[in-house]
Parts: structure tokens; C-alpha cells; sequence
């Protein structure tokens, strides 16, 4: 459902994306794991063109673009197919929580206010935040906000979800919370791709692992095959980083 | 002049100034309402960054945040009819009041472009990609996710300019406008109670200002009711600069993508 093809991007003379192929299916939740600086966010944010590659294909259902020669109407259709969840969640801070989440409904998809207002607090209700219908985000916690923001991007209905690391910017004691929200949607069989440094929740909920390391990407599989069995050097030395023995034994 | 003050002058004379109320706040709000577009106009270019407008949007500022605000009645009341006469518009007979108009309208424009681009960089940049990100147009987001932030930030500064503009207007007496300032020097004429008049011009002036003072800090704490209402919103000026750092500070924590 969801194809990229040859993607490339370069900032200046430096190329972050070396030609990146991905095909997504369906209800699939793809974790793209990496070292920072790998390209991972970049390629993320090329999805829905928040970031615009050099060169390449990007189709999501029936919207496609040709990176070499994008139309904004093309990007525009992308847009429309896809929803994102930022790492710094990035609401729009003069509008409630409620309000957040049916900004997209109202202004883009055109669905009438009363329609959008009862949809809007179902899916806060569903996020834990049934009773925050009315709070402006700076009277949020940041996991409160994050949930916010999925809820915006479930609002949406779109054919992927784009997680770009939603809990790194948390405190450890708020991550459980957003993670178990997106726990819970993945079970929706609603398709996402998540880039994240959270190892043990990338092995427990996603279908497939994507690792990427220096603009390309180096090896994918199934979770459990994935962390039992790397089959690249770049990935055992990735991964014995991530591990707590490497973390801890300075 | 009598040997002291006499106050009864002053009541006089600040009851007989009240009429003269209208036209002073006239020229106020007229020129802030027209001040206001010609701002919004100036600083689209330069927010934009379009060649040739940012260069002339540019100049246009300098001018009128560089030259006095007397020496700009009196080009405009004298250099705009002749300007006119170029395109054979003749307005001879148009009221002084048009040019006092313009000339502040076109004075308040060169701040409020200023204080406009300045407030639209302050709104974080992640959230007009949230707002592509849901979907937006360019111009949807602009209208829906920055410009009300914009606005609410630009309020302190936008406060400062309309009080700096009532107290301008008292120098529109000089082209023979008869506002407040205009009438509070012939008022005395018969009494030569000069002294008594402008204390009766100045307890008007400062009252005035002190009630758009308040009705302005109620304005402004209605459009910053998102943010938590804590000391920043007595010294609006320190809640923009810590604003503005925090917006700073997510930048520099995203991953190389944001920053362009």
C-alpha cells in the first residue's frame, strides 16, 4: 500500500538518503530503527514531504508523487493519505485539546462541527483523555500532549500513521503511557511506521524492523529473528550498543 | 495670566475639550484600522522573502521609523497633492483630515509591519508542519495556526502603538485640525488661562490612555488565555524572549531534518 522507491535526499553536499526502497503493507507496523544521524527521521518526514527528497517515488494508496517532479496538488493528495505524530508533539498551543484534534477534520476534511466535536472526543476518550477535552496544551503533561497529538492523527482516518520518535522527548516516567496508547492502536490493525530508539517496545509491537544506518538501509526482518539473529556487523554492533550491558559497563 | 492656578478654569476647560474627544480617537482608529492592512501588506513580503517588494517594504520601514512624525504631516499634506496631479487626480478640495489620516495610517504601518514579522517568527515552525502534516495549505495554516498566535503575540507591542498615536495625534493641530491639542490652545484666548488649559489637555490625554491601557491588557489576556497565566504575563516582553528560546531550544533538539 505504501511503496518508496530510490529515495534520495542531500542537505548541501552531504547525502542523508542513499536511494531508499520500502514497501509497506497493510496493517503492517514498521519500526525503523538506527543510530542518530542514520537518515531515519529524514525518511520519515519525506513520506508526507515534510522533507523534500531529491529524487524518487513515493506512493500511499492511490496518491503518488514523482519526487523529481512534484506537483503540489500531488503533495497535497499525500498529505491527505498520511498522519504524523511529532517528537516534540507540536499542537497548536492556542487551541484546546479538543479543538487540536478537530482542526483537521473541520478545515480539511470539511466534516460538519457538531460531527467533527463528537468523533474528536470519542478518540480523546479512547487516549485516556476524556476529562482534558478543554485544556489548552501548556496545561498538559507531555505524555498528555503526545496522546493529543495521536489522537489528531487517528482523527484524520489516514492510510498510515507516521510516528517520528514520539517518546523521546518525554520524561521516563510519562513514556508508558504514549507507548501503550500506541500499543493499543497498533492492535487496531491500523498501519504505522515508527521510527524509535525504545528497543523493547519496537520488538514487542511492530511486525516487521527496518535498521538503517548511514542514509541507507542496512537489514530488515521479522522482530524476534531481527534481535536473535542480526545477520550484518553494523547491526550486532548496533544492537550490543542498545543493549544495557553496553549501556552500563563504562 | 492670574497670579496662581485656577481651578475652575481647568473644569471648564476640560468639559469644553470633551467634544473634541471624537475626532482625536477618529484619527485613532482610523489610522490604526487603515495602519493595520498596510502593515499586514508590508510585511508579507518580507516574511516571504519576494526579491523586490522585501527590498522596497524595507526602505518604506526605514523611512517612517526614521524620519519625525511632523516632518511626515507635512510631506504628505504638501507632497501627495502634487503626486496626485501626476495622475491629474485633483484634491484641492478633499478634507485636511484625509492627509492627517494617511500621513499616521501610513506611520503606525512601518511599526505593525515590524511587530507583525517579528511575532510571526516567534510562532514555532513545527507547528505549520503539524498543520501540513493534518493536511493544511500553506495558506490555511498561515490563516488558522499562525496568524492568531501572531496576533496574540504582537498584542503588547501593537498596545504600545496605540497609545504612542493617541499622544501622536496632538501634533495634527499644526496643519489646523481641530482636535483635542487644537482646541486646548484657543480655548484661553479671551481668558489667557493657557496654563490651566493644557493641564486640562493633559489630565485628558492621560486618562484616555489609562482606559485603552486596561481595555488593551484585557484584550491581550483573552488572546493569550492558551498560555498559563503566570508572572510573564505582567512584563509581556519576557514571556515573548522565553518563548522564543523555547522554540530555539526545540530546534536545536530535533534531528537534522528541521533545520533548512
Amino acid at each position: 500500500m505504501i511503496a518508496l522507491k530510490q529515495i534520495r535526499k542531500s542537505f548541501g553536499k552531504q547525502e542523508v538518503l542513499k536511494g531508499i526502497d520500502l514497501a509497506v503493507e497493510k496493517g503492517e507496523v514498521v519500526a525503523i530503527l538506527g543510530p542518530s544521524g542514520s537518515g531515519k527521521t529524514t525518511l520519515l518526514r519525506c513520506i508526507n514531504y515534510l522533507e523534500r527528497p531529491g529524487s524518487g517515488h513515493i506512493r500511499i494508496g492511490d496518491a503518488a508523487v514523482d519526487c523529481g517532479h512534484p506537483s503540489k496538488k500531488d503533495i497535497h493528495r499525500l498529505r491527505g493519505r498520511s498522519a504524523m505524530v511529532f517528537q516534540q508533539y507540536h499542537l497548536f498551543r492556542h487551541k484546546t485539546a479538543l479543538q487540536n484534534v478537530m482542526e483537521g477534520l473541520v478545515v480539511v476534511q470539511n466534516v460538519p462541527k457538531e460531527e467533527a466535536r463528537r468523533r474528536s472526543a470519542e478518540l480523546l476518550e479512547k487516549v485516556g483523555l476524556g476529562a482534558k477535552l478543554d485544556a489548552y496544551p501548556s496545561q498538559l503533561s507531555g505524555g498528555q500532549q503526545q496522546r493529543v497529538g495521536i489522537a489528531r492523527a487517528l482523527a484524520l482516518n489516514p492510510d498510515v500513521i507516521l510516528f517520528d520518535e514520539p517518546t523521546s522527548a518525554l520524561d521516563p516516567e510519562l513514556v508508558g503511557e504514549v507507548l501503550s496508547v500506541i500499543r493499543k492502536i497498533a492492535r487496531e490493525g491500523i498501519t504505522m511506521i515508527i521510527v524509535t530508539h525504545e528497543m523493547a517496545f519496537a520488538q514487542e509491537v511492530a511486525s516487521r524492523i527496518v535498521f538503517m544506518d548511514d542514509g541507507a538501509v542496512i537489514e530488515e526482518g521479522e522482530p524476534a529473528e531481527f534481535f536473535r539473529s542480526p545477520r550484518e556487523e553494523r547491526t550486532k554492533q548496533f544492537l550490543k550498543r542498545m543493549t544495557p550491558e553496553g549501556v552500563y559497563n563504562i | 495670566m492670574g497670579a496662581s492656578v485656577d481651578v475652575s478654569y481647568v473644569f471648564e476647560y476640560f468639559v469644553r475639550l470633551l467634544p473634541s474627544v471624537g475626532i482625536t480617537l477618529e484619527i485613532v482608529a482610523l489610522s490604526l484600522l487603515i495602519g493595520s492592512a498596510v502593515g499586514m501588506l508590508v510585511a508579507l513580503p518580507r516574511l516571504y522573502r519576494i526579491p523586490v517588494l522585501q527590498r522596497l517594504s524595507q526602505v518604506y520601514v526605514s523611512f517612517f521609523r526614521g524620519t519625525p512624525l511632523l516632518i511626515q504631516l507635512f510631506l504628505i499634506y504638501y507632497g501627495l497633492p502634487e503626486l496626485l496631479k501626476l495622475v491629474h487626480a485633483d484634491v484641492s478640495r478633499t478634507p485636511v483630515l484625509v492627509f492627517v489620516v494617511a500621513a499616521y495610517a501610513l506611520h503606525s504601518g512601518a511599526f505593525i509591519s515590524e511587530a507583525i514579522r517579528a511575532a510571526v517568527g516567534a510562532v514555532d515552525r513545527g507547528q505549520v508542519e503539524a498543520g501540513y502534516a493534518i493536511g493544511m495549505t500553506g495558506f490555511q495554516a498561515f490563516r488558522r495556526i499562525v496568524l492568531p498566535q501572531a496576533i496574540a503575540v504582537a498584542m503588547p507591542v501593537f498596545g504600545n502603538l496605540v497609545i504612542a498615536n493617541l499622544k501622536d495625534t496632538s501634533l495634527a493641530f499644526s496643519l489646523g485640525i481641530m482636535e483635542l491639542t487644537g482646541k486646548a490652545q484657543t480655548l484661553p484666548t479671551m481668558s489667557q488661562r493657557f496654563f490651566e488649559s493644557y493641564l486640562a489637555l493633559a489630565l485628558l490625554y492621560f486618562i484616555l490612555s489609562f482606559i485603552l491601557q486596561k481595555g488593551l491588557y484585557r484584550l491581550e489576556r483573552r488572546l493569550l488565555r492558551h498560555e498559563p497565566a503566570d508572572g510573564s504575563a505582567s512584563s509581556p516582553a519576557k514571556g515573548r524572549r522565553a518563548r522564543r528560546r523555547e522554540a530555539a531550544a526545540r530546534l536545536n533538539l530535533t534531528e537534522e531534518g528541521a533545520l533548512r
